[in-house]
């Protein structure tokens, strides 16, 4: 049985990557830890939010003795309008990889590179939205849903179509409350628009607006994004793999997926499998061709492949530092442009793919979607043909990694519920058994726990102790984006880590066969957490805010999680955070995002730096709602 | 109230009731008086299981009822349920213990079962392992009528599922006349819910012999449990909170309860089922389980399942007696081709059982006709040999014995019920072929019950039994060119792997080397493997490279090696279900062999159970080891010691059994005549001085032998 101690540790991540750092020194590679020291102090107007750069007359930032901008904008309104538009980036980066996704079901045929895989979804989806699917080709159908879908992104009147998925309750608050999101350009373009210098002053319309664009990507871009990328790759089943640097394999040429959009390392991973190029790979002295992932385009490619997941965020140099990455293929967002100068202290090509994420430093092979397998085949060549050039006295690849079960979408759940149902009683297909464990009190309650490594908190260390302390509870946990890798990393989506659980946790794990913590795939991903608990609310028969399910983000970093932030609070789900929002100078911003949205939607923010604070007050929050819904 | 209360307070109702039963027990034997349950070296089993702590005295029940007070924590997790439902246990069992500290059979004049003895536990080793029981529930309440309550015993028994009753059902169940007892696999356990705890204590004594878990490993124990004991609840409503709190017990454990109390409940997915529907318990309470029955389907009259094994009819309830001690009866598996057989053909010659007085004597031979590509005569005694199961198994049926040497009785209402003789025919079809279908592709029956035909065809069939015989003979460990592996146990025993060889059968005494071969050709993935004898280390002690191999591999590296023919060096290993345990007597240097069913004291100061407790698990102990009885008379018994010559002392029953053969090998090995008058039993002593006293009067060989240690 493996125990408590046998699972990896923060402290040996961080040895491994201090070995790393030390042998890449004599490389001349400079890593995110010493430019975060060059940069820190961090600059306090910034940080606290109350550094206005929207016209050219600033910048103005405020200070005791200088409360007002030029234009007379105070506190409020500078941390308001900046937390706005950090919003509005996160919307629109997710959005924009959701409406890319649509276009390659648009652009999806069925002599193509990329074809319809998960035709019931399709169907599903087309008979929500009202599309004919009787008697018709797939296809026809796909490229209706494709054109409905692109729709939701500019459509002039109306708001998202899948807003309808929500309880009646969630669609009544959203009404009443006025943050039902239009399309999603629109509320893009309100929130630049209203942040513009000369309109919006007031801060918790600033906040309603927030919550209104970030429902446009929660409910709208990310939601569209996941359930296309469905489609086309497949929905996410129960799979394993590992995760964790030790996966980069010596005797291999390993390739490195590292973004967010699969569309791209899905035609790397097939064309991994061609026998020509296994071939080209033996006869250089490999054996094998080995891909590994970073960040989101892990989890896509994991838990549709059971592709192996190097690292999270933070790590994406250290597989670079490991010498024996033949070549680092990218997509979009959350790609350091460090990646440029350090591959050329190694042998390591850098590829980068999209028009949206251009570098310094990289070659450019703009993938087509008509083109994708013959470039997805010449990446994998590059690779291999690198394979020679390797440096022997650069090489260091810590053993660590982890056993993995991921790929529990939705339905994935649904499924592994339905193996505890007994057929004389209950019905197939819901959460009711998960609610029963919930009910009688085996399992205290569910977190969703997502986001980003950020410098500002010691790297993974705050997901890893906030998971380890959730189980230990009952508290079953779904993860996604880096969150998910480092639980991968620290062996907690393993079914084995049912023995770090306490025993009520620990025996459903063991009847229904699962691990602790369920990977639920990339941060766009997190739209499947929202119907994961709209679906609990609805079966269970109350409000999504009653349900003792919250969400946290220990380690957010980029515009995208605030985005999510506003999201999951529209839901109707607490939200727990181990970084504090840039909005510190305005107590009146910190007020609305902690207490204000709670009047609005009946969920607000919880801020700790300290994680074991933090899973404190969650525990604490879950025991209130079970109390308040008196089990 | 939430369901996690429930479990506290009826936590504390039940351990309540133990510290004031404990309390008057200490007033009235006083403090030092001694706490032995009988026929057990497991001490109070739950106690000794959870807390490692060995009961023997009253103050030892004292100290341990501490340690089950400090286990009632009260933090609404469930961790805390499932250490008050443990503790809940364990105060049952302090409950009923304290009853047998007051006398030796407190429930000698009743109907209720009470402890289990360790031979009751260990005789469900091999139906476990075999699934012949392929799980147990335990009933507690009142069913809403005498009518319900017998179809779900029926039920569960007809299903070979093994039936513990507590409280009400019992007498509904005597209402409705169901034959109860541990031989029909259904106990009336007793009276009062306390009685789980004998339920319990057989669980966790099932964990440290067949699993070898460590007492006092909490985790282990339920590991085991959960994960090997096919055991759930049915508990009738109203479901009382001290009811709950052993629930809470049961699902530590990993038994399911299923419940059609609605009130107050709460429902857990495969642990805790609300099902109002209660004639809807059996196939939900299954489902809950993960158990699937295998149902062979018999066109018989009577219920037909492994539940009837242990019946036994007496005489006045006899309608035929089928005596093969009187009268020209056998029993014979034969190998044709397949044209001479019409499959599924009972062919009947003689008179029916109709045609009889009721309780008469007749006599009756059995012949199966078998063909198949792949049947080889050696199958033949073994199929046959399954005979005494098959028949057994249908309801109102008894058979015992083999060869010419059966009995069959059929009862009167088995008789009323249309029981003929071509049913018995039915059932060895239905069994034959289902059981062994890879080998045999058609099957007929041919019964007959004519005196004159029964004595001519009996006498054939001594013949065939003769040439078996001679045959099995022959086969010695040096004429096969390879052994077996039996590993049918790791389903219990996770780490224990049988030798087979031809001078050493299974320990468990249902695995010859014929049967391994045989269940080598039906599944050749199954749990008999080949293990080849190519390179010897050791002749005297027969230690084989690849014996020790096939033991490291199957045992998953528990084991590295065995040898075959020593009790002190690597002696095999044990899974928990030997018929015998045979021990090292120091002052002879001789061993000491009890089969399981003798109680008694032996001259090493300790019971079966107590030496039996020594062993098992898959674990080694030199000076102890577990063996079949028909390798007493083996030449290869403990052939690396000087041979069965060591024996000093067995029970008389036991050597009743092996007497003609162990003459015979003693005579063979050392030419002494009648050997087993040498041999001590417990009509000659129980005491060890004694023991060696007698040894020498009868001069016994073993007074020459070199020393053991």
């Amino acid at each position: 049985m493996k125990d408590e101690n046998c699972f990896t540790t923060v402290e040996q991540m961080e040895a491994d990557s201090a070995k790393l750092y030390e042998l890449s020194k004599a490389s001349g590679a400079q890593t995110w830890e010493d430019r975060n020291k060059n940069q820190t102090p961090h600059c306090k107007f910034g940080e606290e939010g109350v550094c206005c750069r929207i016209c050219s007359m600033g910048p103005c930032r405020i200070t005791p003795k200088a409360p007002r901008g030029i234009c007379g904008a105070d506190a409020d309104a500078i941390a308001g309008r900046n937390y706005l538009r950090m919003v509005a980036g996160g919307c629109s980066a997710h959005s924009d990889h959701g409406r890319e996704i649509c276009h390659t079901l648009y652009a999806a045929k069925a002599d193509g590179y990329y074809k319809v895989t998960d035709t019931v979804k399709l169907i599903n989806l087309a008979k929500e939205w009202d599309i004919e699917t009787e008697g018709r080709d797939i296809y026809d159908i796909a490229h209706d849903v494709a054109l409905c879908g692109l729709n939701e992104y500019g459509k002039p009147f109306g708001t998202q179509k899948f807003l309808k998925r929500a309880t009646e309750e969630r669609q009544k608050t959203w009404e009443e409350q006025g943050i039902s999101p239009r399309a999603v350009d629109r509320e893009i373009t309100t929130a630049m628009h209203m942040t513009h210098m000369g309109n919006t002053a007031d801060a918790e319309a600033l906040v309603r607006q927030s919550l209104r664009t970030g429902m446009a990507d929660g409910w709208g871009g990310s939601m569209m994004g996941t359930e296309f990328t469905d489609i086309l790759f497949g929905t996410p089943s129960v799979r394993e793999t590992e995760g964790g640097l030790g996966v980069i394999e010596e005797d291999m040429v390993n390739i490195i997926v590292h973004g967010h959009d699969p569309a791209m390392s899905e035609m790397i991973v097939q064309a991994s499998e061609h026998k020509d190029l296994l071939d080209l790979a033996r006869s250089y002295g490999a054996k094998g061709i080995n891909i590994a992932g970073l960040c989101c385009t892990a989890n896509e490619v994991a838990m549709r492949h059971g592709v192996k997941m190097a690292g999270n965020f933070l790590q994406q140099e250290n597989a670079i530092l490991t010498g024996c990455v033949e070549l680092i293929a990218v997509d979009v967002q959350c790609i350091f442009p460090a990646l440029g100068p350090l591959s050329e202290c190694f042998h390591t090509k850098f590829i980068t793919t999209s028009e949206i994420a251009r570098i310094p430093g990289a070659i450019h092979i703009k993938m087509e979607k008509e083109n994708a397998l013959e470039q997805g085949r010449q990446i994998v060549k590059m690779a291999v043909e690198n394979f020679a050039n390797r440096d022997k006295n650069k090489i260091f690849i810590p053993k660590t990694k982890e056993k993995a079960v991921v790929g529990y979408s939705c339905e994935s759940i649904l499924k592994q519920l339905d193996t505890v149902t007994n057929s004389h009683l209950d019905e197939r297909n819901t959460y009711k058994p998960l609610i029963d464990c919930v009910t009688s009190g085996v399992l205290r309650g569910a977190v969703a726990i997502v986001g980003c490594n950020n410098p500002k908190v010691r790297p993974d260390y705050s997901h890893i102790e906030i998971m380890k302390k959730l189980i230990k509870n009952d508290i079953i946990i779904v993860a996604s984006g880096c969150s998910a890798q480092a639980a991968a990393k620290a062996g907690l989506l393993s079914k084995e880590a049912k023995n770090l659980c306490g025993a009520g946790l620990k025996r459903v794990c063991e009847l229904a066969d699962i691990p602790p913590v369920l990977h639920m795939g990339s941060c766009v991903d997190i739209s499947r957490m929202m119907l994961l608990a709209t679906g609990i609310a609805k079966d269970w028969g109350v409000d999504i805010t009653k349900v003792p399910v919250v969400g946290c983000a220990p380690e957010w970093m980029s515009e995208k999680a605030v985005s999510i932030a506003n999201y999951v609070v529209s839901t109707g789900i607490d939200t727990y955070l181990g970084i504090e929002p840039q909005v510190k100078g305005s107590a009146k911003m910190m007020q609305l995002i902690t207490q204000g949205t709670r009047e609005i939607t009946g969920a607000g923010y919880i801020i700790n730096k300290d994680p074991h604070e933090l899973v404190q007050a969650m525990i604490d929050g879950i025991e209130a709602k079970r109390a308040a819904l008196g089990i | 109230m939430g369901l996690f209360d429930r479990v506290f307070a009826g936590a504390d109702d039940m351990l309540a009731k133990a510290e004031q039963d404990l309390s008057a027990a200490i007033d009235e034997l006083g403090i030092d008086a001694p706490m032995v349950m009988p026929d057990t070296g497991y001490f109070l089993a739950c106690i000794y299981a959870y807390t490692g702590r060995k009961v023997a005295k009253l103050s030892d029940l004292k100290e341990a009822f501490d340690d089950v007070k400090a286990l009632c924590t009260r933090e609404q997790k469930t961790e805390d349920i499932f250490k008050n439902g443990i503790a809940t246990a364990i105060a049952a069992e302090i409950i009923e213990a304290v009853k047998y500290a007051k006398s030796p059979n407190p429930y000698e004049d009743s109907i209720y079962h009470g402890h289990f003895s360790d031979a009751e536990v260990r005789e469900l080793g091999v139906p476990l392992v075999t699934q012949e029981i392929p799980g147990f529930v335990v009933i507690i309440g009142a069913a809403k009528s005498d009518d319900e309550a017998f179809e779900l015993i029926k039920g569960y028994q007809s299903r070979g599922i093994f039936v513990f009753l507590i409280g009400d059902i019992i007498d509904q169940a005597q209402r409705k006349n169901i034959s109860m007892g541990f031989a029909v696999r259904v106990v009336p356990t007793g009276k009062d819910i306390w009685s789980v705890g004998h339920i319990i204590s057989l669980v966790v004594r099932a964990a440290m012999i067949f699993g070898a878990v460590q007492p006092g490993d909490w985790d282990a124990v339920n590991e085991y449990t959960f994960k090997r004991i096919f055991a759930f609840v049915n508990a009738f409503a109203p479901v009382d909170d001290i009811t709950v709190a052993c629930g809470g017990g049961a699902i530590a454990m990993g038994f399911p309860v299923i419940t059609n109390d609605e009130n107050n409940m709460w429902r857990v997915p495969k642990s805790l089922i609300i099902q109002p529907d209660t004639s809807d318990f059996i196939e939900t309470s299954l489902e809950a389980r993960d158990i699937k029955i295998k149902v062979t389907n018999i066109d018989i009259p009577v219920a037909f399942s492994n539940a009837f094994e242990g019946e036994i009819i007496r005489k006045k309830d006899t309608h035929v007696d089928i005596d093969g001690s009187r009268l020209d009866c056998f029993e014979l598996v034969r190998t044709k081709q397949a044209h001479e057989i019409e499959d599924h053909s009972i062919i009947l010659e003689g008179p029916d059982i109709d045609e009889i007085e009721p309780g008469s004597k007749m006599c009756a031979g059995f012949i199966v006709e078998v063909a198949g590509k792949n049947m080889q005569s050696d199958f033949e005694p073994v199929f046959e040999r399954r005979f005494h199961n098959f028949v057994n198994c249908a309801e109102g049926v008894m058979h015992t014995g083999q060869r010419d040497l059966i009995r069959i009785r059929v009862s009167l209402s088995a008789f009323e019920a249309g029981f003929r003789l071509k049913h018995i025919g039915e059932i060895l079809y239905a069994k034959v072929k289902s059981e062994y279908e890879s080998v045999i592709d058609k099957c007929q029956v041919r019964i007959y019950t004519d005196p004159a035909k029964c004595k001519e065809l009996r006498a054939e069939a001594n013949e065939v039994y003769d040439a078996r015989d001679a045959r099995l003979m022959a086969l010695t460990d040096e004429s096969v060119d390879q052994f077996y592996t039996c590993i049918l146990c790791q389903s219990f025993s996770p780490s224990h792997v049988c030798i087979v060889t031809p001078e050493r059968l299974g320990l468990c005494g249902a695995v010859s080397w014929l049967d391994a071969k045989a269940t080598f050709e039906l599944d050749p993935n199954g749990p008999s493997q080949i293990v080849t004898k190519n390179s010897l280390i050791d002749e005297r002690l027969g230690a084989y490279e690849d014996v020790n191999e096939a033991v490291s591999k199957y045992s998953h590296g528990a084991l590295e090696k065995v040898t075959l023919y020593s009790i002190m060096e690597d002696p095999m290993t044990s899974c928990g279900c030997f018929e015998c345990i045979c021990g090292i007597e120091p002052f002879s240097n001789g061993v000491v062999i009890v089969n399981r069913e003798h109680t008694g004291m032996t001259p090493l100061g300790m019971t079966f159970s107590e030496m039996a407790s020594m062993t098992g698990g898959g674990v080694q102990t030199p000076g102890f080891m577990g063996h079949g009885k028909h390798f007493i008379a083996s030449k290869k018994f403990m052939r690396a010691e000087g041979g069965p010559a060591r024996i000093v002392w067995m029970p008389k029953a036991l050597k009743e059994i092996v007497h003609d053969k162990l003459n015979a090998t003693a005579k063979d090995l050392y030419g002494i005549d009648d050997f087993c008058s040498m041999i001590g039993d417990e009509t000659v002593t129980e005491d060890a001085e004694a023991l060696l006293e007698h040894l020498g009067t009868v001069g016994h060989p073993v007074l020459e032998m070199e020393p053991l240690l």
